[in-house]
């Protein structure tokens, strides 16, 4: 008999909607969660397509779906380390870290004031700081403190477990081995932004004031390290002079070969940031080719057009350098006829492509493409992935193909 | 639509760029990526870019004739960061093969210096002349000179055998070059109608000859820096060997014709020369300068295969060519000291691939030495040498599109 049960691995907007299919229709779902929150990289968002909304827009509705339905365990700061077995029965090793905060946390922040240590806040890439004891984000679910084992100076500190009147803290947490029975694995982890340091001629990490277009998103969220407002790094000027960087690290074979597929829209999504924050911005977006496929896309990206200071310019930024007070150099070669041109601009966002996290999977026959993605041929019957680990794709089609795979892993528990 | 430009692509012209080195002329698709890390070009209309998309349509005669193919020395550092795998540097090359052959005074004589087909003939001419102009043909035939030593002069006297070659071939490569480089001078002023000249072309000689012998182009070259020691290297010993040559006339002629004596270190009237002339110490010097510019040469090409591309048979046929000349100069002096008689068939070698540098200088990679001499005196005298003559200037209120 097929164990009534899903695994999947990877928290991220796919896997949340495949969990919540996949439990509506009376399955039990053990969702793997490498961080310490779900949601994945649309919780770092400031806006997402196609309604423009912030991310709770959506997520909270899913974490909902998952409450009510009460079938789904969500494991944070886990990761699979073994899958063995074949479709129906599935053993499945997770290890998990320790969070050294239990269930009983209200998120009352006690800790956090108590604790006297900082660490960089990832979250925010490096952008901001939080305490060694910390909530992730203000949305985070599930809301339940942290603390950083490498931060945290251990149990001859705990003055946050002092301050805490819930019994919440246990600094004497390990690391954790368990094994599952599952009867299909939906595979979900989803992408990291591709490396700008990799880019040597872009500059990143050296000129002052060059960040990526998730550094962008956090910048301008709400919840983001300068609350929303759209400063740069150096010295907290308003941007009102800014350029976007295309293909910075997509199609291109010394990086990623493939198109991100994303970073169109979502530079001309943060144009309209910069465009709405400061009536008097230009916004400056050099490219290769605009590539805004579908009906809906194509009309936003005619929408930013008509904007009078949006400019488009043809042609890959191939070098940055540091200008005056903090600005940034940007050259490229106006393709029209305008030739080699070098323009200074308050601040350059790199519209990074997405790096594909399939490699985890590669192994035991499964096989990876040569752009990085899992090659679905290759899989094992009964495991499956979904979302960005096949492809790049936005939110909305993660949650489509999410539904479609969840149908997939139904059929593993139920084959006859 | 008011009027539509009709492109007449040329695709033989195109098939020949993707045969001759150029196999990823193709993949390019216009980011401009090159033209912004290429150091050589001018701001203004920048290569390699434009070039990319001009083979690609088959824009045979904007190419051919075109000053920007040989203003660009291969450095390849739009190679290394093309996102395609397209290389501007490599197909750069292959055009510029193209306009060596297009503007080739004996287009024979350029076919078979850069097609593989042709390569036996390539090396057969200069084979068979010498077999059949050198007296003794076997080595053990070759007389010794009074002190019963090998001397290279009785296997291959000097005059007139040697002299007379080398003279006719030597002439016969500069009438090439002449008529070359007028061909391409006349081409690239077509290309460049409308570009207004300073001052007379040859005014601008000199400074372009300062450029060179400074070799400061190949220092704003990235990915190849290595390279600039190893061109420098063999430029100098080119020139060194060149003065010895000259020196060495002088030693035989101002003997023969004005009874100069020899005298101190300088041995007029003898040969070969012992190892305290000057003239010995130039050409050893010259030598070694050859062998290490060969072999950085060499070794950047391998150790940079990977960023800048393996290079195509028109780079290697020459390279062969060069670090033979060298290899077969020192091992046909070493051979003669050590008294061995292969030295004579070294010696037959060196004198092939002598010839076939000389003779096919003007039709082989070697024409570089022309075309791009003649393309940047050109690009002087334009005024496309200068930083950013027509691209957009930067103001505050941003750039200002650059005047059509």
């Amino acid at each position: 008999m097929a164990e009534n049960k899903v695994l999947v691995v990877g928290g991220g907007f796919s896997g949340l909607t495949a969990a919540v299919e996949a439990a509506e229709t009376g399955s039990d779902v053990i969702i793997v969660e490498k961080n310490p929150y779900l949601g994945g990289r649309v919780t770092q968002l400031n806006k997402y397509f196609w309604k423009m909304c912030p991310p709770n827009c959506g997520l909270e509705t899913q974490y909902k779906r998952i409450k009510n339905n009460g079938q789904v365990t969500i494991m944070t700061m886990a990761e699979v380390e073994k899958i063995t077995g074949s479709e129906g029965n599935f053993e499945v090793t997770i290890k998990t870290q320790p969070r050294f905060v239990n269930e009983k946390c209200t998120g009352c922040n006690k800790c956090a004031e108590a604790c006297p240590e900082e660490r960089s806040n990832d979250f925010d890439f490096g952008m901001s700081k939080t305490k060694a004891a910390y909530l992730p984000h203000n949305q985070a679910f599930p809301l339940q403190y942290v603390i950083d084992g490498k931060a945290c100076k251990g149990s001859s500190c705990a003055k946050c477990a002092a301050a805490c009147a819930y019994g919440a803290i246990d600094l004497n947490m390990k690391p954790e081995t368990k094994t599952v029975k599952v009867g299909a694995v939906v595979m979900a982890t989803g992408w990291n932004p591709y490396d700008a340091t990799k880019m040597d001629n872009l500059s990143f990490g050296k000129v002052k004031n060059v960040i990526t277009n998730m550094m962008m998103e956090r910048i301008a969220a709400p919840n983001g390290p300068t609350a929303g407002k759209i400063v740069r790094p150096s010295d907290g000027k308003e941007v009102k002079n800014i350029a976007f960087v295309q293909c910075a690290g997509s199609r291109d074979e010394n990086h990623l070969a493939h198109c991100s597929y994303i970073c169109c829209l979502a530079s001309l999504k943060q144009a309209s940031y910069v465009r709405e924050m400061y009536p008097d911005s230009k916004v400056k977006i050099f490219y290769i080719d605009i590539r805004t496929p579908g009906l809906y896309e194509n009309r936003f990206y005619a929408k930013i057009k008509e904007d009078q200071n949006v400019s488009f310019l043809k042609g890959k930024v191939a070098k940055i350098e540091q200008g005056e007070n903090g600005d940034v150099k940007v050259t490229a070669e106006d393709i029209h006829g305008g030739g080699k041109i070098t323009e200074t601009f308050e601040m350059v966002v790199l519209a990074t492509g997405m790096q594909p996290t399939a490699q985890s999977l590669a192994g035991a026959g499964v096989k990876v493409t040569e752009d990085g993605f899992v090659d679905q041929a290759t899989l094992p019957k009964g495991i499956y992935a979904t979302g960005t680990l096949k492809t790049p794709v936005d939110v909305a089609r993660s949650a489509q193909d999410a539904t479609g795979v969840v149908m997939k892993s139904i059929q593993s528990l139920r084959r006859k | 639509m008011s009027e539509a430009t009709v492109i007449k692509p040329d695709l033989q012209f195109v098939n020949e760029i993707i045969k001759g080195g150029g196999e990823s002329l193709k993949k390019c698709y216009q980011c401009a990526t090159c033209s912004v890390v290429c150091n050589v070009t001018p701001e203004g209309n920048p290569f390699p870019r434009k070039e990319m998309v001009l083979a690609q349509w088959g824009q045979k005669d904007k190419l051919i004739a075109s000053a920007d193919v040989w203003l660009c020395h291969q450095c390849s550092d739009c190679t290394a960061y093309c996102p395609r795998g397209a290389k501007p540097g490599e197909v750069l090359n292959a055009i510029r093969k193209q306009s060596i052959k297009e503007v080739a005074m004996v287009p024979f004589f350029a076919k078979i210096a850069t097609d593989p087909k042709w390569i036996w003939l390539l090396f057969a001419i200069p084979m068979v002349l010498f077999y059949m102009i050198m007296p003794y043909k076997s080595i053990d035939a070759v007389p010794l000179n009074n002190e019963g030593k090998m001397a290279y002069h009785f296997f291959m006297p000097v005059f007139p055998h040697i002299d007379v070659t080398f003279m006719l071939t030597a002439l016969f490569a500069a009438v090439s070059a002449f008529v070359g480089i007028t061909r391409l001078w006349s081409g690239m002023k077509k290309n460049a109608a409308g570009a207004q000249g300073t001052g007379s072309p040859f005014s601008h000689i000199v400074p372009a000859f300062t450029q060179i012998f400074a070799h400061k182009k190949f220092t704003d070259c990235n990915v190849s820096k290595l390279r600039k020691w190893g061109h420098l290297l063999l430029f100098y010993a080119f020139a060194g060997l060149f003065v010895v040559t000259v020196w060495a006339v002088g030693y035989l002629y101002g003997h023969e014709f004005f009874h100069i004596p020899a005298f101190g270190p300088f041995h007029f009237g003898e040969a070969p020369y012992p190892n305290s002339d000057p003239v010995k110490w130039l050409a050893l010097a010259s030598s070694v300068a050859f062998a290490a510019g060969a072999l950085i040469i060499l070794l950047n090409r391998l150790g940079n295969a990977a960023k800048a591309g393996m290079g195509s048979y028109f780079d290697w046929v020459f390279l062969t060519i060069v670090i033979g000349v060298g290899a077969t100069g020192m091992g046909s002096w070493a051979l003669r000291l050590a008294e061995m008689k292969i030295g004579y068939i070294v010696y037959y070698f060196h004198l092939v691939l002598v010839w076939s540098l000389f003779a096919y200088a003007p039709y082989s990679k070697f024409a570089h030495v022309f075309y791009r001499t003649t393309a940047m005196v050109f690009a002087r005298y334009t005024g496309r040498e200068v930083k950013a003559p027509n691209a957009g200037s930067v103001t505050e209120a941003g750039v200002q599109p650059a005047a059509q």
